[in-house]
């Protein structure tokens, strides 16, 4: 110890205080995950009489079940899967078409049409939201998942951008060798540029998944029958009958909260890339 | 590979879980040989097993129409049944209770009675309908809307708290707001700097109940004017304002809003938080609850009273407001006979009266039609609920609605957004100058709604 | 290569970004055409539109000036945008510096700091709408300390940045902590930008000297610059287009007595509740023109404060 030079004391303690102000702050930002995951394991008697106390007084798994069977859970979780399935589908397959297009081929109007999309990316959705509303309803989608689904399949501005620039890093020659091998474009963009472009289409897909599960205003204005709901909406119905059940609430929420979590354990390389990659275009 | 296998299970669970989910149905299949009527209402909980039971028993009575009731719990029930209208979707029948009946019949989203029934049977269900009932369905001449429960609000009282700070017995009525003012100071505590008790606080949604009270009018139907600032409406905001000014607004909306945290959203008036409350006639049940529990342990019960809401009857004889639950018929419902049936059945008209007092006895609602509130049956029931029969005693008064007039919904906010706006903060507010720009604002609205010409498609209806 | 292949290829570019054309036509072009011609109705999707010329945009004038309705909404995203969005780009680049010291554990603490982003926002406005309850929130149990009279949160009316009522949260307040938890998206952003800055600066920046807050002053903070822009812009387009969890703090309602009420609720509703698609067209369309004249007004001053590798444009 005493043969430490002055200036290695000195970025021992920053360290140790940098570490402890992680550590403060990070616990900051779990806490109120903690307090949900807590409160959803109280008993209600708890959550009103003592509504400080931070453990349970007795661990209430029952409050998962009750939940479980109030909201109708599982019915609304199927339906959110449907929907979530349909748009990733549909959004990975139009994307990397259309990303291939502006990419990877040469036609009057690509520059004034990649403008085009650019711009759509700007337009708040509140100016076409009701021509569309009506627009669904006249082709009879109203009360049904394909109003929700159905547009996955027309592409995303953002997404399109996305997968643009990194299909352009892929070396044009490859493409280039396979035409003289009698490949058609089809043909390029399936067996050569989706291969190679898996990373960049997980990240697309694991962005949509997150974006569907979390929609909500979608379903409120498209779907009227119960039996449809996505988990999103349900909750959100669940809530205004339930406002004093906070021990159910939460345990709903907890559920709704963790396939998003193990999402992110799972794919978290392909989140972070795709969430930089949007940052330095 | 432990990922990949976590992500395979994962996978396969939703598979399942989809595959699961989309065949199952939450709701009971129609029988074969039915008529599917789809009725939506915003019950839940224990109301809506109460419902339930209604719909059975109406399946049970019937071998043509079948009832399929969807609980539709959440908020803006009117915007989604407004979307599944323009949706091209809607249900047969709904039951709901916010002022959009003119609005929607001035917009032709609604079926007038008139034209799903025989003119006879209507004519019958109006003269069936009490007159607080009937005025909250009827626009234009026609009936848009038929209502199944009344909702009368009147003044609880927590007669333990209020002897004790008089002194005296309680009174039986109010005679004058200054009364009421009066056993108010009397019964307010503070600890400290923090109110613990408060003997009244207007609601700001109520200013709808004091105008008429006081002798106001929102809307001149002669002369198809709003009036909001109507010298005795504005009297009764002031007076409510001058709760605020006495107790200090922040201490008014922490002290309300505490209302809203309190366990399982309690009745504040159990929890001896306020001396009077102006609240429905479903608070009963919650009283006469309280005082069970009390008695099985043992304790002797609070005693609790109601009284109208003090008016002066020689001057207007408006007695308070009355809103209610209503069965409307979207237009383009498919099955409106089915609709109609129901209805019947749920008001009691036709003989029925017996199940409608069923009906009102489960729910604890108000009936619609003397004859169901002179049956046996709910007058039995009455006996046994002192404070309820106030109420339905009060139904039969003069209560005033929400005006009947395209934009009622929009008034009703905007009034009380305004009244809140007086209460709860400190601002200074003209609140004459206030009233008159809402008016004004309204009456534009309704001018640009204005001639319209009534031309009735008749293209989805069910003959 | 021959004429024939080159047609194919050039056809082949319009076939493969079809879907995206037919989605242009639909989903964009139409309702863009169609939202502009109802702004000048009156029209509720039931009976047909009216002309009414430009009654609705001068209803929204007055709106303005009077700061009812639409202008009540408009003051309420404003103040919204104005809390919200510099609170989180401090935030997001605090953190980002954190998560970039050397220490170890470094991905535990990234992962903790980013987790709060993944909440779907359904689940964070329940949690948070218990954690803000004015008497049984755990926030208002810790502020009870502080506060004879804890603020109301969602219940209240307040603005904790105002003359009035200084430091008494109301519902915005609410909503901009909110918005604070889930910064985790740019955080990363950040952090990223943070890595690629050439460590040579700043050992040249030490050879001279500089300090910590010097070598973040001169050096971190102009290299973000241009990300800061980025995300001060869509920092803006996102408070404007909020409306999932107001739609659920709010009770769909923006109470109490809209002040909550942001303007895309307050679209929704005149929309779908008051059945007025003309008026509703008009405010967005009037959105439009307000956020396209708010990011042109900002890529003007962006030439004095935004730095691209380091030269100022």
């Amino acid at each position: 110890m005493s043969s430490m030079t002055g200036g290695e004391m000195n970025n021992q303690r920053t360290s140790v205080w940098r570490i402890t102000l992680l550590i403060v702050v990070s616990a900051l930002f779990m806490l109120p995950l903690v307090l949900m995951l807590l409160a959803s394991l109280k008993p209600a008697e708890q959550l009103t009489g003592d509504p400080y106390s931070l453990l349970p007084e007795r661990v209430v798994w029952s409050n998962y079940q009750q939940a479980l069977e109030a909201i109708p859970y599982l019915k609304y979780l199927a339906n959110s899967i449907v929907l979530c399935v349909g748009s990733v589908v549909g959004t990975v397959v139009s994307c990397s078409l259309v990303a291939y297009g502006f990419a990877r081929l040469r036609w009057r109007g690509r520059k004034a049409m990649f403008a085009v999309l650019i711009a759509t990316m700007l337009l708040p959705w509140h100016v076409t939201m009701i021509p569309r509303f009506v627009l669904f309803s006249e082709l009879g989608l109203y009360n049904q998942l394909a109003a929700i689904i159905l547009p996955t399949f027309l592409g995303d501005a953002f997404y399109i951008f996305m997968l643009r620039q990194f299909f352009m890093s892929i070396p044009e020659e490859l493409s280039e060798a396979a035409r003289l091998d009698g490949l058609s474009e089809f043909g390029i963009y399936w067996r050569i540029i989706v291969p190679l472009s898996k990373p960049a289409l997980v990240t697309v897909a694991m962005f949509q998944l997150v974006v569907s599960w979390n929609d909500f205003s979608s379903p409120l204005l498209y779907l009227s029958d119960q039996e449809k709901f996505p988990l999103a909406y349900g909750l959100e119905q669940f809530v205004s009958s339930y406002s004093d059940q906070t021990h159910l609430l939460m345990a709903a929420s907890v559920m709704f909260t963790l396939p998003m979590v193990f999402l992110f354990f799972v794919a978290q390389k392909s989140f972070t890339r795709g969430i930089t990659m949007t940052g330095s275009k | 590979m432990r990922q990949r296998i976590s992500v395979i299970l994962f996978l396969l669970t939703s598979a399942v879980i989809a595959v699961w989910g989309t065949s199952v149905s939450l709701t009971s299949e129609t029988p074969v040989g039915r008529e599917e009527v789809v009725f939506w209402h915003f019950w839940s909980g224990a109301d809506g097993k109460v419902v339930d039971q209604i719909v059975q028993r109406f399946n049970r009575s019937q071998e043509q129409y079948f009832v399929r009731a969807v609980s539709m719990p959440g908020n803006n029930f009117d915007m989604k049944l407004f979307l599944a209208i323009t949706g091209g979707d809607p249900p047969d029948l709904i039951n709901q209770d916010d002022p959009i009946v003119a609005d929607w019949a001035h917009r032709e989203a609604l079926y007038s009675m008139e034209e799903i029934a025989p003119a006879e049977e209507v004519d019958r269900m109006k003269q069936w309908l009490l007159p607080a009932a009937r005025s909250l369905g009827e626009y234009d001449g026609k009936l848009y809307a038929v209502c199944n429960g009344l909702d009368i609000r009147a003044l609880y009282f927590n007669q333990d708290l209020v002897e004790a700070a008089l002194q005296r017995p309680a009174p039986p009525f109010l005679s004058s707001t200054d009364e009421l003012d009066s056993v108010a100071q009397a019964c307010t505590k503070y600890q400290g700097q923090q109110l613990t008790q408060v003997g009244y606080l207007p609601d700001p949604r109520r200013l709808w109940a004091w105008g008429p009270a006081f002798g106001g009018d929102f809307y001149n139907e002669v002369d198809n004017e709003f009036t909001a600032d109507d010298d005795a409406i504005v009297r009764a905001l002031d007076w409510m304002v001058s709760y605020r000014r006495r107790l200090g607004a922040h201490n008014v909306a922490t002290f309300r809003q505490n209302d809203q945290s309190l366990p399982n959203k309690m009745f504040p008036l159990l929890a001896n938080r306020y001396a009077v409350v102006l609240d429905g006639q479903w608070r009963v049940r919650d009283i006469e609850a309280a005082q069970e529990e009390s008695l099985l342990k043992g304790q002797s019960p609070t005693r609790y009273g109601v009284w109208p809401l003090p008016h002066d009857p020689t001057a207007s004889g408006k007695a308070g407001w009355v809103n209610g639950n209503v069965f409307l018929v979207p237009r383009h419902s498919k099955q409106s006979k089915g609709a109609w049936e129901f209805i019947k059945f749920w008001t009691g008209l036709d003989g029925q009266q017996d199940e409608a007092a069923k009906t009102c006895i489960a729910g604890g609602w108000i009936p619609v039609a003397k004859p169901v509130s002179d049956s046996e049956l709910f007058q039995g029931y009455l006996d046994e609920h002192p404070l309820f029969e106030r109420f339905v005693e009060f139904s039969q008064t003069d209560q005033v609605p929400t005006p009947l007039v395209p934009g009622a919904a929009r008034y009703y906010r905007e009034i009380n957004n305004l009244v809140q706006r007086a209460m709860y903060s400190e601002e200074q507010i003209d609140l004459k100058a206030e009233l008159a720009l809402i008016s004004q604002q309204m009456q534009q609205q309704l001018d640009r709604l204005g001639d319209r010409s009534h031309v009735v498609d008749d293209g989805g209806r069910n003959e | 290569m021959s004429a024939v292949t080159q047609r194919r290829r050039r056809l082949s570019g319009w076939i493969f970004v079809s879907p995206w054309l037919l989605g242009l036509l639909i989903l964009f072009i139409y309702p863009f055409i169609a939202s502009f011609l109802w702004s000048f109705t009156e029209y509720d999707l039931l009976t047909s539109p009216r002309y009414v010329g430009t009654d609705h945009y001068q209803r929204i004038a007055q709106e303005i000036a009077s700061g009812e309705g639409f202008g009540k909404a408009l003051v309420n995203t404003v103040y919204f945008a104005v809390v919200s969005v510099p609170l989180s780009i401090f935030m997001a680049i605090s953190l980002a510096v954190m998560l970039n010291w050397k220490v170890r554990g470094q991905a535990i603490f990234r992962t903790l700091f980013y987790l709060p982003s993944m909440v779907p926002i359904v689940a964070s406005s329940i949690l948070w709408l218990w954690l803000l309850d004015p008497r049984d929130g755990m926030v208002n149990g810790f502020l009870g300390f502080f506060y004879e009279v804890p603020p109301l949160w969602f219940q209240g009316i307040q603005e904790a940045i105002s003359l009035d009522t200084p430091l008494q949260f109301g519902s915005k307040d609410g909503l901009a902590m909110m918005s604070l938890w889930g910064v985790g998206n740019f955080m990363l952003i950040y952090l990223a930008a943070i890595g690629d800055i050439e460590p040579s600066l700043y050992h040249a920046a030490e050879l001279d000297g500089a300090g910590v807050w010097q070598k973040f002053r001169h050096i971190t903070l102009p290299m973000l610059s241009p990300i800061i822009f980025f995300n001060l812009i869509l920092g803006i387009i996102q408070s404007v287009q909020a409306f999932t969890q107001v739609y659920i703090v709010s009770e769909g309602t923006g109470q109490p007595a809209e002040s909550s009420l942001m303007i895309s609720l307050q679209l929704f509703l005149s929309a779908f509740r008051d059945l007025e698609m003309g008026y509703a067209s008009a405010i967005a369309w009037v959105l439009f023109a307000l956020l396209g004249l708010a990011t042109w007004g900002l890529f003007r001053t962006s030439k004095n404060w935004v730095h691209y590798r380091g030269v100022r444009m």
